[in-house]
């Protein structure tokens, strides 16, 4: 439970809050390479953080994140035209590139030096792991880009998507770290085991070789033992289920400062998922959902099925919006959720979607009532909230200045009950804390 | 650049504003005569200067213009009956005429004199020129109708069309007397020149004489325009003068009229002559009425059904009066005809205007602009309205209500020698320095 206030620390990052500052100090995923296919096309509107901002690539593939206002008069730059290396205005004509400068001003006579006094605000831009990131805070303290394994292994090696969310992205992250809810919201009742298969085809478990004992692992076990460790980029998350012998089914998440998680699911061998949350307002959010593999490339095959909604991933439409969404209570069949499934809705991306929309726009957590298998979800607060206060009294956050270290994973794993999270980590990874970085030529 | 005080007070026209006062001080257009079609017909639910407000006409074909409410217990009278000669409320029966006066109040004693206690507001209207106005300020300071030239001029002569817009209302009229922004955003960069003409002619961006392509070149070619600004009772001439290919100058001169119209600059002798006026629904949206006459002749049917279907300053809208391409769907937007032929990639003058106009946001913010040169008519279109809107809330009544006379004046392009200044150029063209005409209609002379 928390406070009201604390409550609004924790949800609201508008320009000027302090969960919003500690936002900016990170490198946030603005948009997909793939919504700027093409150099001089059409530029995108995107909202971060509650501010309104347009995306252009220009003549020479460069993307610019700026301010959507000309400076001249307020038009709109979206109108506007991409052309020779630069946004121009169509009111009026005055011409910016992607860094703001302002590149003509066909208003003031050519030996007026007013165009050289004229700025359009463009945050830092990068553009990696399919992604374009941008970075909203001062311009000083600038990060390196959180070296996370998908932009470090070959690009034939991953997939990235997203999908719109109608729900403040605090309590969506929330669902993600709480690994307990998979006893339920993702259950199966199906008794027949091909039906429970058809019913959980859309969960990265299905695929795994011992699917069945996994599933009923999870089934028989509401009440994992969580662990949770801190590390310099974040937080590792273990959640140990009873097995039918004395091991324990560990499964095991990471989260990474400020917003993004890993799926718990994976086993050596097996594809790695993980999502970040980008506030496009206090109310709603993009889920960036990506996974990869690290020693081969996806197969065409493989990506079709993520095309069409897979574990994270949600089936989309053209805009990333999910076909399955609040304004269609996801297509909830109650048939379908007396004999086949937990909630009657298809995808395990779209059940979390679901039930995180329905604790509200915001989640009020004045009214709610935690327990043990919530200790990850106040982990996180915790570490999140005191991020946001410590950048508040003047501390940078560690975690910025820790690129190297978002270079782990997160999976599954069967462990003799004597050991605990970090031997089971170093069985499973090499790594107490999962980091693999010195793969990639990496040092810490 | 404003500061935050001066923008709220510039843009924001509800009830207890300055701006709206001034707003008050003059006669809006309601509505068009045409969405009253009908005595006894339909009411029409209207929303002016943030009143909701309820428009009918009566059996007499007098139009009513009224507080929506029902005195009795609010009930909207929308839902009423329209017949003989008042409306009824639909709840319990009590009617009103188009004065506000009630008729009946069934639910009391006929002996009762409660009915002559109970009136429902009602504010003046005139029917003219097509549209149906209404004043909304104090009872004593209503003035005259402002005599435009629309109105003075035969019916056949004209047409008037009215348009919803997505922003604010005063940025939409500083898009209108910023006349530089012709060089750009409603620029065919297309390469063939027979394309360009046909483009052109067809919109009728910058009139229909034989010397279009000569205007179009001038008008792209020179992007920074000279402005000159003359006032005068009613408003203001702003004028801006861009290069020709010799040493004459194209001027084009369009007009702003107290508090909310504004004049085209295109129209050369023999054309027609264009004018919009903004009436706020409430601070981030407006009606944009706009209007077309020709002094000497009636408009053929080839020019109505052009400027019904959307050409010129007029928009393609629907049976409501929303524009096809609007805000909600990004206005049609088309990349590839943006990348060859037209600037914006939106078809429509008007469509291009609305798009840019509301792409400022509901309420421009206007502490963050950087006006220049060119934007010299906005500034003091801006000093005009605001002074004004200050002056009477220290008891100065507006001038240019008490001058409806002076609102006969034309606005338009021509030709000139180098050495002529403003003034000078208008005389040459209309014969008066502002542009007055009224004498031709029976008007005094100035």
């Amino acid at each position: 439970m928390l406070s009201r206030e604390d409550n609004e620390l924790l949800t609201h990052s508008g320009t000027g809050t302090p969960m919003g500052e500690l936002l900016r100090r990170f490198w946030m995923p603005a948009l997909l390479s793939a919504e700027l296919p093409e150099r001089d096309g059409p530029p995108k509107k995107i909202k971060i953080l509650g501010e309104d901002l347009l995306a252009f690539r220009d003549t020479n593939g460069r993307i610019g994140v700026v301010e959507p206002h000309c400076p001249h008069r307020g038009a709109n730059l979206y109108y506007g035209r991409n052309e020779e290396c630069g946004i121009r205005c169509a009111f009026h004509g005055w011409k910016f590139d992607v860094e703001g400068k302002c590149l003509d001003l066909p208003t003031s006579p050519p030996e007026s030096n007013y165009k050289d006094t004229i700025r359009l605000l463009a945050y830092p831009v990068r553009e990696w792991a399919d992604i374009v990131w941008v970075y909203m805070g001062p311009r000083e303290k600038v990060p390196e880009l959180p070296q996370l394994e998908i932009g470090l292994v070959p690009a034939s090696s991953r997939y990235v998507t997203k999908k719109w969310q109608d729900c403040n992205w605090v309590q969506s992250v929330e669902g993600a770290l709480d690994t307990s809810h998979f006893t339920f919201l993702h259950a199966v009742l199906a008794k027949d085991d091909a039906a429970a298969r058809a019913a959980m085809a859309k969960a990265a478990i299905a695929d795994q070789a011992q699917p069945d004992d996994r599933i009923r692992w999870i089934h028989n076990d509401p009440r994992p033992k969580f662990t949770v460790l801190g590390h310099d980029a974040g937080l590792l998350v273990g959640a140990a289920r009873k097995t039918d012998g004395p091991e324990l089914y560990w499964r095991i998440s990471q989260f990474l400062m400020p917003n993004h998680a890993y799926t718990p699911t994976a086993f050596p061998g097996e594809i790695y998922y993980g999502q970040c949350w980008v506030p496009v307002d206090d109310r709603s959010c993009w889920i960036y959902t990506y996974c990869w593999q690290p020693d081969r490339p996806f197969s065409n095959a493989e990506r079709a099925k993520f095309d069409g909604g897979f574990n994270v991933h949600a089936e989309v439409d053209a805009d990333y919006v999910p076909l399955r969404t609040k304004k269609n209570d996801y297509l909830l069949d109650r048939a379908m959720q007396k004999t086949t499934n937990f909630t009657g809705i298809v995808g395990v991306s779209e059940q979390d979607a679901a039930i995180q929309d329905s604790q509200g726009p915001i989640q009020d957590r004045t009214r709610e009532h935690l327990g043990p298998t919530d200790v990850a979800v106040v982990e996180f607060r915790k570490l999140l909230m005191s991020g946001a206060r410590g950048l508040q009294g003047g501390h940078e956050p560690k975690a910025a200045a820790s690129g190297k270290g978002y270079a782990v994973r997160a999976g599954g794993a069967v462990a003799a009950p004597a050991k605990d999270l970090e031997a089971v980590m170093v069985e499973r990874f090499g790594h107490a804390r999962g980091w693999v970085g010195g793969q990639y030529g990496l040092t810490r | 650049m404003l500061s935050h005080v001066d923008n709220e007070f510039l843009t924001q026209s509800g009830p207890a504003t300055a701006m709206g006062a001034l707003l008050r001080r003059f006669w809006m257009p309601a509505l068009l005569s045409a969405e009253l079609p009908e005595r006894d017909g339909p009411p029409r639910k209207t929303k002016i200067l943030g009143e909701d407000l309820l428009a009918f006409r009566d059996s007499n074909g007098r139009v009513g213009i009224v507080e929506p409410h029902c005195p009795h217990r609010g009930a909207n009278l929308f839902y009423g009956r329209n017949e003989e000669c008042g409306l009824r409320c639909a709840f319990h029966g009590w009617k009103f005429d188009v004065e506000g006066k009630c008729l009946d109040l069934p639910t009391s004693p006929p002996e009762s004199g409660y009915k002559d206690t109970v009136r429902l507001l009602a504010y003046p209207v005139r029917e003219w020129a097509d549209i149906v106005w209404v004043y909304m300020g104090p009872r004593e300071k209503m003035p005259e109708l402002p005599q435009l030239e629309l109105g003075l001029v035969p019916p056949a002569h004209r047409f008037v069309s009215k348009k919803w817009q997505d922003c604010n209302w005063v940025q939409s009229l500083e898009g209108a007397i910023d006349t530089a922004h012709f060089s750009f955003l409603h620029k065919i960069p297309s390469r063939d020149e027979g394309r360009k003409l046909e483009i052109l002619r067809q919109t009728s961006a910058i009139g229909a004489g034989t010397e279009l392509q000569d205007r179009a070149r001038w008008l792209t070619d020179d992007p920074r325009p000279k402005f000159s600004i003359h006032g005068h009772e009613t408003g203001l001439v702003i004028g801006a003068a861009r290069k020709t290919d010799s040493t004459d100058l194209y001027w084009r001169i369009a007009q702003f009229l107290m508090p909310n119209h504004a004049l085209v600059p295109v129209a050369f002798p023999g054309d027609v002559y264009h004018g919009q006026c903004w009436v706020p629904v409430d601070d981030v949206t407006c009606w944009i009425y706009t209007y077309s006459w020709v002094p000497d002749r009636p408009l053929t049917n080839t020019e109505r059904e052009r400027y019904a279907a959307g050409l010129s300053l007029h928009a393609a809208v629907d049976a409501d009066y929303l524009p096809i391409r609007n805000i909600r769907n990004d206005y049609m937007l088309d990349r590839t005809l943006q990348k060859n032929e037209s600037f914006t990639g939106i078809t429509g003058v008007s469509e291009q205007d609305a798009a840019i106009q509301d792409s400022q946001g509901p309420i421009q913010d206007r502490t963050k602009e950087h006006l220049g040169p060119t934007d010299l008519g906005i500034v003091e279109f801006r000093k005009l309205v605001m002074g004004a809107a200050r002056t009477l809330q220290s008891g100065g009544e507006p001038k240019a209500a008490q001058s409806a006379e002076q609102y006969a004046v034309r606005a338009g392009g021509w030709i000139a020698g180098p050495d002529k200044d403003l003034a000078a150029v208008m005389n040459e063209r209309f014969g008066d320095r502002h542009g007055y005409v009224g004498h031709e209609h029976g008007l005094a002379r100035r």
